[in-house]
């Protein structure tokens, strides 16, 4: 289990989503709120969006499998950098010989030539059984980019290989629609191999000019008996969203500010505030679109049933 | 006010009906008065909790804080009523904001005397709960109504007759016991009562998409989600939201049997699911008896009730920015 954040909007310092609140990204890797046995120390990852850095389609990229809360170098580029969009990710994995804490197994995940990035916070259940049944729905071109271990990555290439033209910027309703039809095929796989127990699928994916995210599980409540994950799993793994002008400080407190049109989206697994009054809980089984447009920003929630 | 007069004024409050002179005695003892002026904020949303407040006289707005900078106001308190409770109860931050509509006097009692109040095995503590239940309810229909104010248009009509409550549902065997322990709800329950409880009622499955409780039906059973996981919904004409999710350990339809009034949602299985299901007569003799399995039944109840009134306000907040 992980956490996920994606901004959109406003130029934004990166710090103040990575480290300055008292719920930060950076502090969910040790000390998440909202979730009660786990903790996310097997790396950290970001993709960054700046217009006006040197090939701004290209985000600036870091990963690393240090502890982000240590990281010096973190810290100094994330007071640098002023995203419009931004995906980033701490990674957990099950205290257990089988997991892989390597800088392939990182998120957000974007392979060479693509526009498309991806972070996933959730695990699909016995996925070394049902992985290479996903080999015919994934390009082989694409397949062959997968370098770790991580369902999150296969989850990518197939999100991937739904897509017209995998190496282009999809429309907003296209990638949506595209996790949708990923969700489906390995709905249909998961059913080809028997597997019927809870794999949350709660994924954030990025074009830099649009962020498309899901909070979703299948078969959420059914878990394998003697399954270490079940304490972090029982509550539907969760997603908030802030949306306004811009975030800022404000009378002692970080909220997004109040304005006529939405300019600016987090959207995050928890609240980056301990006070959440300002903070939206997105649905569970649903989709979250929003794209920068020209009339600012354009948001959408919707039922998410695959 | 005198001592005389404060423990006159708690024994015409109807969550403490039926405590014994005594004991009103000692609770005025260790509360405090306080007189609190119009426009002042008594606490905000998400503050940490303190202390239960009864209001004496005076009135006080019951506020949430939504997205925009937006509040809504979900209710007036005046003389006897008591605010705090579910911050109180669950150690959460306070759900909701309150400001003095008109100067007020209220009496304070401690989070660690509220404890006391409701702690033990004897009658008094057994007929408090059972109130704190009605009061809990009674606040998560008033969240209901607000929401579906906000949606407009009509419900769906009241059934002619109660479905029954296992009807259609396949019968099936008990969960894994270590499973059901594993389950926060359950985490520090008494073995043997908790054993007790959940061997009181049927195990049944159903799959996704069955209607289990509509709005507006009479009472018909309690159900509590092991497996799976079931939406609670408001429909109105063509609008639809879900205002909460029963997984595992969470309960459904039992509001009806705690105040007889038709149920405030209607019940759908997302996933398929597997519950015990327990029907009125099984449900009234945990409720009301005061044993070691109606405590652990009584906690389970409150517990479920101050989860799903923080869950209820969530799209209360989306509705309420979005208008």
């Amino acid at each position: 289990m992980c956490r996920i954040l994606a901004y959109l909007g406003e130029p934004l310092p990166a710090q103040h989503l990575l480290f300055d609140t008292d719920n930060s990204l950076v502090r969910q890797s040790y000390s998440p709120r909202m979730m009660n046995t786990f903790l996310n120390l097997a790396g950290f990852g970001m993709k960054a969006w700046d217009p006006a850095s040197l090939r701004p389609e290209d985000p600036f990229t870091y990963r690393v499998t240090t502890l982000p809360s240590f990281d010096r170098n973190l810290r100094f580029m994330a007071s640098k950098l002023a995203p419009t969009c931004l995906v980033a990710h701490v990674r957990g994995v099950t205290y257990s010989g089988e997991g892989v804490v390597a800088d392939t197994n990182l998120h957000p995940f974007q392979f060479v030539g693509t526009r498309v990035a991806l972070a996933h916070n959730g695990h699909l259940r016995q996925f070394p059984s049902m992985r290479y049944s996903l080999v015919e729905h994934v390009e082989p071109a694409l397949a062959q980019h997968i370098e770790g271990t991580t369902d999150s990555e296969w989850i990518y290439a197939l999100i991937l290989s739904q897509l017209d033209d995998p190496y282009g910027v999809p429309e907003t309703r296209e990638l949506a629609d595209a996790i949708a039809n990923a969700l489906r095929i390995l709905r249909r796989v998961r059913a080809a191999h028997g597997i019927d127990t809870s794999s949350p699928a709660n994924i954030c994916v990025s074009t830099g000019r649009a962020v498309v995210a899901t909070r979703f599980s299948f078969d959420y409540g059914w878990y394998p008996p003697e399954d270490e994950m079940l304490e972090t799993d029982l509550p539907f793994v969760s997603l908030w969203y802030a949306i306004g002008g811009e975030y800022t400080m404000r009378d002692g407190g970080w909220r997004m500010t109040v304005g006529d049109l939405p300019r600016s989206v987090i959207i995050a697994s928890e609240p980056l505030t301990s006070d959440s009054s300002s903070w939206f809980e997105v649905p569970e089984y649903s989709m979250l679109t929003a794209e920068l447009g020209p009339r600012g920003l354009e948001f959408e929630t919707r039922d998410l049933d695959v | 006010m005198s001592d005389r007069e404060t423990v006159d004024f708690l024994a015409g409050v109807p969550l403490l009906e039926g405590q014994d002179e005594a004991g009103l005695v000692e609770l005025a003892r260790v509360m405090r008065r306080r007189t609190v002026r119009e426009g002042e904020i008594l606490w905000r949303q998400g503050d940490d909790a303190r202390e239960v407040l009864f209001v004496v006289d005076g009135a006080v707005s019951i506020l949430l804080e939504v997205p925009g900078n937006r509040t809504m106001e979900f209710g007036r308190v005046g003389r006897g009523q008591i605010l705090g409770e579910i911050a109180v109860l669950d150690g959460e931050g306070h759900t909701t904001s309150v400001r003095v509509l008109e100067t007020a006097t209220v009496l304070a009692l401690g989070r660690s005397d509220f404890a006391a109040l409701l702690a033990g095995q004897h009658p008094t503590a057994f007929r408090l709960k059972r109130r704190l239940v009605a009061l809990l309810t009674a606040r998560l229909r008033n969240q209901l109504r607000h929401l579906a104010a906000s949606l407009g248009g009509e419900g769906d009509g009241l059934p002619a007759e109660p479905a029954p409550a296992l009807a259609g549902l396949e019968p099936c065997g008990p969960p894994d016991s270590r499973y059901v322990r594993r389950m926060a709800t359950f985490h520090d329950f008494d073995s043997l009562a908790l054993w007790g409880f959940l061997t009181s009622g049927k195990y049944v499955q159903c799959p996704p998409g069955r209607t289990l409780v509509a709005e507006g039906e009479p009472p018909a059973a309690y159900y509590l989600t092991i497996n799976g996981a079931v939406e609670k919904v408001l429909v109105r004409s063509d609008r639809r939201i879900r205002v909460g999710l029963a997984g595992p350990g969470m309960a459904f339809g039992y509001e009806s049997l705690i105040d007889g009034l038709p149920s405030p949602v209607a019940a759908v299985s997302r996933e398929r699911a597997l519950f015990l299901v327990l029907q009125r007569d099984v449900f009234d003799e945990l409720f009301y008896k005061e044993n070691a399995v109606s405590r652990v039944f009584l906690e389970a109840i409150q517990r479920d009730l101050l989860a799903t009134l923080r869950r209820t306000l969530r799209p209360c907040a989306r509705l309420a920015a979005s208008l």
